[in-house]
């Protein structure tokens, strides 16, 4: 699957394209206005990710640009501008998500991963990995077909592990996932511990591998 | 005092003053020349006596006439001088006092000397200097009068644009973008302060709008090396060869970002706020959004194992309402972050404020320095000490007052709307 980065900023186009390359993804660059429109004139991509101020134009004018000629590329908006407005008028424009910088790149990741199943999946929405089987319309979760009673917290966090698989998770980028960044706890994050501990257990008693590693001082790892 | 009133207040008194002064200047001036009239008559009686008594030796029967009488007294002496007094007389044909100029003077007639009076009435005179008053009053009266309508009438036609220019600017907001429009006036005083008006305000526009810029560039320009030097650490901690002191650095930088991050979010967040970019209010659902909060941070309590007792009353308020959703989340976090295991947090939410109360073991905050940016109890904890602030100033620009007390090991944190 092809991921454009629409990003001018090449230290941080280079560490998007680096994590996500090792999720099956391959992944394209454009570092300006003129080059970007050029590439989705010529290629359908999966995803794109736009930055909203680029050299030669805005990124708002790459996304019309994208809807004017009716493509059905999925884009997710990554800008430094952070009030409610803007994400609302990207998301009117036609965007399908909102990233505010500086973000985590697993957030970033489980993002465009969703984005990618929303576009393609078209209603049979499921994820399936290894015995793990996830509905993603439901919100439930199958091991060897065996329903698994998860919390809503849990399953964001199941379906977030499994967008980032075998990548150090940090703590900080879990917390921000599943409460935003609003709650302000600095670095207290001892509460995860508690999800994370509840996952496992439930996940293994369903008869399913420990995939989830703690990784000391770091924060986690689903590895297969 | 509305200036119409000071000015007619001073124009009123000065005015009256002055017609005053000149009612009784001209009072006294038309006195002394009738009087001097008077005077010269009296002196023209005296003549005609004194002629008639150097030719015949004798006094003139005295005839009295209307208005005037002639009296003649044996004199032990000559009466030198001539004297003038005025001094009211009985009259016997009107039956009442009346007011007599009386001239004395003495005449030797025949070897025999006498005082003579003559006397003429004053009523005439009088009579004209009263009905002149009359008509001078009555003419005070009446410019006194239509000065007062007339500038009741013709100030306010005059001050209307004055007015019209202060209801447009009452109106005028920085962030919306429009420009002020003044109703056309012929008046150049106040053509010139619309002008004037117009280029300060236009001016004071610009330079919102130069900050507000700024702020974002300031945002875009921070926000990115961010970014990028996450970006970089998240890539760095997936290096499975990183030797333990290797790691230890990561992590310390990790965290160094985030909350230098953070800090820089909270900064933006207070500029932000001071430039008024939050103005937009809407009526928001206080209960509902209250309970929201608490269901977001429960799980947090729990782990804690902090008790939470609720009281809410059903309450909308006129605000911003994704300060509000921030001036709550600082205000739980507060509560969070300063409390201890199986400790307790209140909430109360009533018509009027909010409370909110937790346990602590920290002491009393220092009530001066509190919401000042950057106030810390202790060194080095893990907080950037924005958080008040940012809640005094969302209470600030929403018309709010906060206030804070405590009682007991109890830090308590009240909003209040009314």
């Amino acid at each position: 699957m092809k991921v454009l980065v629409i990003e001018d900023e090449k230290e941080l186009s280079d560490s998007i394209c680096t994590y996500l390359a090792n999720e099956q993804f391959v992944c394209e660059r454009a570092l300006d206005f003129h080059s970007a429109i050029e590439k989705i004139s010529l290629y359908d991509y999966a995803c794109i990710i736009l930055d909203v101020n680029l050299p030669g134009g805005s990124g708002l004018d790459v996304l019309n640009e994208l809807k004017s000629g009716n493509k059905m590329d999925g884009v997710l908006i990554i800008s430094a501008r952070n009030s409610l407005d803007d994400k609302v008028f990207a998301l009117k424009a036609g965007a399908d998500d909102y990233l505010t910088k500086p973000f985590y790149l697993p957030e970033l990741s489980a993002r465009v991963a969703a984005i990618i199943r929303r576009k393609s999946f078209e209603g049979k929405n499921q994820v399936s990995f290894n015995e793990l089987n996830l509905d993603l319309t439901e919100k439930t979760v199958r091991i060897n077909d065996k329903l698994v009673d998860l919390t809503r917290k849990e399953y964001e966090l199941l379906i977030y592990f499994i967008s980032n698989k075998n990548r150090v998770i940090t703590k900080n980028a879990i917390a921000e996932h599943l409460w935003g960044d609003n709650m302000d706890l600095a670095d207290n994050y001892d509460f995860i511990y508690t999800h994370i501990k509840n996952l496992r257990k439930k996940l293994i008693q369903a008869g399913c591998t420990d995939y989830i590693k703690s990784i000391y001082g770091m924060g986690y790892k689903f590895s297969v | 005092m509305r200036l119409f009133t000071k000015y007619n207040r001073i124009n009123l008194i000065a005015t009256i003053v002055i017609f005053l002064t000149a009612s009784v200047s001209f009072y006294i001036s038309i006195r002394y020349i009738l009087i001097g009239q008077v005077d010269e008559d009296l002196k023209i009686e005296q003549r005609e006596i004194q002629t008639y008594v150097k030719e015949h030796g004798i006094l003139p029967e005295p005839i009295t006439v209307k208005d005037q009488k002639i009296s003649y007294a044996p004199a032990t002496e000559l009466a030198e001088k001539r004297k003038f007094k005025t001094s009211t007389v009985y009259d016997s044909t009107a039956k009442e006092q009346n007011p007599f100029r009386i001239l004395q003077f003495g005449i030797n007639a025949g070897g025999k000397l006498y005082d003579v009076d003559v006397e003429k009435s004053l009523e005439g005179t009088d009579d004209l200097i009263n009905s002149i008053l009359l008509i001078t009053f009555i003419t005070i009266l009446l410019i006194l009068v239509a000065s007062l309508v007339i500038n009741r009438v013709l100030l306010k036609r005059l001050w209307k644009p004055f007015y019209n220019t202060l209801k447009t600017v009452q109106n005028f907001k920085l962030d919306k973008k429009q420009s002020l429009h003044f109703p056309a006036t012929k008046i150049d005083e106040f053509v010139f302060m619309n002008q004037i008006l117009e280029k300060t305000t236009s001016q004071a526009q610009q330079d919102y709008l130069l900050l507000k810029e700024f702020t974002e560039n300031a945002s875009h320009e921070m926000q990115t090396p961010l970014a990028i030097i996450r970006s970089k650490l998240d890539l760095l901690i997936q290096d499975e060869n990183l030797s333990e002191n290797q790691s230890k650095t990561v992590q310390s930088s990790y965290q160094a970002i985030e909350k230098l991050s953070r800090l820089n979010q909270s900064l933006l967040l207070l500029t932000k706020i001071e430039n008024n970019q939050y103005a937009e209010t809407v009526l928001v659902n206080l209960k509902q959004k209250t309970e929201e909060k608490i269901f977001a941070f429960q799980e947090l309590w729990q782990n804690q194992n902090i008790s939470v007792s609720v009281s809410l009353e059903e309450v909308f308020i006129n605000m911003n309402n994704e300060l509000a959703d921030i001036l709550l989340n600082n205000l739980f976090s507060n509560a969070t972050r300063h409390n201890f295991a199986q400790g307790f947090i209140r909430v109360e939410l009533s018509g009027k404020q909010l409370n909110i109360t937790n346990s602590s073991s920290q002491k009393k905050l220092d009530e001066h320095r509190l919401f000042t940016r950057f106030y810390k109890q202790a060194e080095g904890e893990g907080y950037n000490g924005l958080g008040l602030s940012i809640i005094k100033q969302i209470c600030g620009v929403s018309g709010f007052t906060i206030r804070y007390s405590f009682t007991d090991q109890q830090h308590s944190f009240t909003v209040s709307w009314v």
